[in-house]
């Protein structure tokens, strides 16, 4: 079934104009879980309630509110918080090009994908020419009414737009304490061997042989018990541990060699 | 209190790691908390038993799936746990692979790995893993369970700390042909100026040159209003028409015009005031240092 458009824009860069379509490129499969009570397993509403009066408050009731100082909120309404998306209206603007591999892999937040609108010799043009340049277009994007950074570039004969996260988004890893607390280091030798058992289980990346094997287990167990029989037990394995290290290396390069 | 959002271990043949996983966000969103309008008091969120009719007590919540309309098969925590035992505490990595092999698309949430304890093996197990990763962009896949879901896991290095990134399953990615697709193929000649044009954008990525205008924006919103102030939407700027352009006039003209504006550096206005002031100062701007951000902009566009 073809997806259905979010968003219908154009995508610019100088003064070239790509008429386009916005649709989700993901499609989580999540296992859709309601809450219950547990008592008499009764599904739970959620109750909006008035901290200051206890009762329940009606949707249109309700407004936006940003702590200013504790407990005392400043109301705002829909047309100041749409002050903030800014004038760019229904245009993606590419101000440059970056080669993707440098993107941190953790700046990739949602992508979408670009679809041909209207007429196509635009969009067949701008696909063909990020291919071949293998870069990706960074640009600013308003999207009901927020503002996003997002990098564009070719997907097998589509324009994907990935909506990227600040660099001030992220935390270091080195703000966490362990991560840099000084201690032994592995010596040359385990190094050595480490690595050789990664080349060993280095492969070309498959994405076929990745499958959500648990959600079919859950779905499997929600069928036995809807059917009335008990749920399956599984015996937990233990595993073998070791402290020594290079025993441990050894150990795992023998039974990868073997 | 900040919490890791799992514990368990990484394994790696047979040398295990005690890890926690922290989520590597730093939120910088601006909350807006739903208030009571007439009061302006703030609103919370009471879950209620349907049947019952009262608030119940969040550890009385439990899960259910609803098999069929009003079928609820209630499933507790420790059926979902014993389904995997070992995923739900173990990040077993299974295979290594190439990053430039991997698609951007697949990445969903970052987290950090962190030492789940500071013993001296724990320490030493993991710095091992970090220095034997840190040759070769690689990122090690495997998959755990974590609050009742699988989650398919790519750790690489970054900086001195170990990265986890979870990714989408290929179930859940859409083949890009299912959205439409120009029918027929590219002007070769457009092609060429688009693939110029691009090269005369090119530019290193610097991730710190970028700031989130939203966040600041928002921000000035908030401070007019508290100060009284109306703000008012802006007028979104008039889409240029799109029926059919001359698609090769506007590629030579966007080329020479990328030419010409080459060594100018990109819009001002992403800039930070600091990053401003040093263009300012490379180009010996006069007056430079009393100058507003807006100022700095419009002195280093003449």
């Amino acid at each position: 079934m073809a997806p259905r458009s979010i968003w219908n824009g154009t995508l610019s860069f100088g003064l070239v104009r790509v008429p386009i379509k916005l649709f989700s490129a993901i499609e989580p499969k999540g296992i859709g879980f309601r809450e219950v009570h547990v008592k008499d397993d009764s599904p739970l509403q959620h109750r909006r309630i008035c901290r200051a009066d206890g009762k329940e408050v009606e949707r249109d009731e309700i407004a936006k509110g940003y702590e200013v100082a504790d407990g005392e909120f400043l109301i705002l309404d829909p047309e100041e918080i749409k002050a903030a998306g800014g004038d760019r209206g229904k245009t993606i603007e590419i101000e440059e090009f970056v080669d993707v591999a440098e993107i941190d892999p953790f700046l990739f937040d949602k992508t979408y994908y670009m679809g041909v609108r209207d007429h196509a010799e635009p969009y067949a043009v701008v696909a063909e020419a990020l291919r071949q340049s293998g870069k990706a277009g960074v640009g600013r994007f308003t999207f009901h009414n927020r503002e996003y950074l997002v990098a564009v570039r070719a997907q097998e004969g589509r324009l994907a737009l990935h909506t990227l996260r600040f660099a001030d988004e992220i935390v270091a890893g080195e703000d966490f304490e362990l991560v840099t607390k000084k201690g032994k280091a592995p010596t040359k030798k385990e190094v050595t061997m480490a690595r050789k058992l990664i080349s060993g289980l280095t492969e070309e990346f498959d994405p076929g042989e990745y499958q959500d094997q648990y959600r079919a287990a859950v779905m499997d167990l929600i069928e036995k018990k809807a059917e009335g029989k008990k749920a399956p037990k599984k015996r937990r394995k233990k595993r073998k541990k070791t402290d020594d290290l290079s025993d441990a290396l050894e150990k795992s390069l023998a039974a990868q060699g073997g | 209190m900040p919490r890791p959002l799992w514990k368990g271990t990484v394994s790696f043949g047979l040398v295990s790691v005690p890890v926690e996983l922290w989520s590597a966000i730093r939120d910088q969103t601006i909350r807006f908390r739903e208030v009571h309008v007439t009061d302006g008091s703030p609103v919370k969120h009471v879950k209620f038993c349907a049947a019952e009719g009262k608030p119940v007590d969040p550890s009385e919540v439990g899960r259910a799936y609803e098999v069929e309309k009003g079928k609820l098969i209630p499933v507790t925590d420790e059926e979902l746990e014993d389904l995997a035992p070992e995923k739900t505490q173990t990040i077993e990595i299974e295979s290594f692979v190439a990053r430039e092999e991997v698609d951007p698309i697949r990445f969903d949430h970052p987290y950090y790995m962190v030492p789940g304890n500071d013993s001296v093996g724990t320490l030493r197990a993991y710095k091992l893993l970090v220095e034997a990763m840190t040759e070769g962009d690689l990122l090690a896949m495997g998959t755990f369970v974590m609050r009742s879901r699988e989650y398919l896991a790519a750790i690489r290095v970054r900086g001195q700390a170990l990265a986890l990134s979870t990714m989408h399953f290929p179930a859940e990615i859409r083949s890009p042909d299912a959205v439409p697709g120009p029918e027929e193929e590219a002007d070769r000649e457009a092609v060429k100026d688009a693939v110029a044009i691009i090269e005369e954008l090119s530019t290193d990525w610097d991730p710190d040159s970028y700031r989130d205008q939203y966040r600041a924006r928002l921000k000035k919103v908030i401070d007019s209003k508290r100060k009284g102030r109306k703000v008012k939407a802006p007028t979104a700027r008039e889409e240029k028409p799109t029926a059919a352009p001359d698609l090769m006039a506007a590629l030579k003209e966007t080329l020479a015009n990328s030419k010409r504006r080459r060594r100018k550096p990109r819009d001002l206005s992403l800039l930070s005031k600091e990053q401003l002031y040093e263009l300012a100062s490379e180009r010996g701007l006069k007056g430079r240092s009393s100058m507003t951000k807006q100022q700095l902009i419009k002195a280093l566009k003449k």
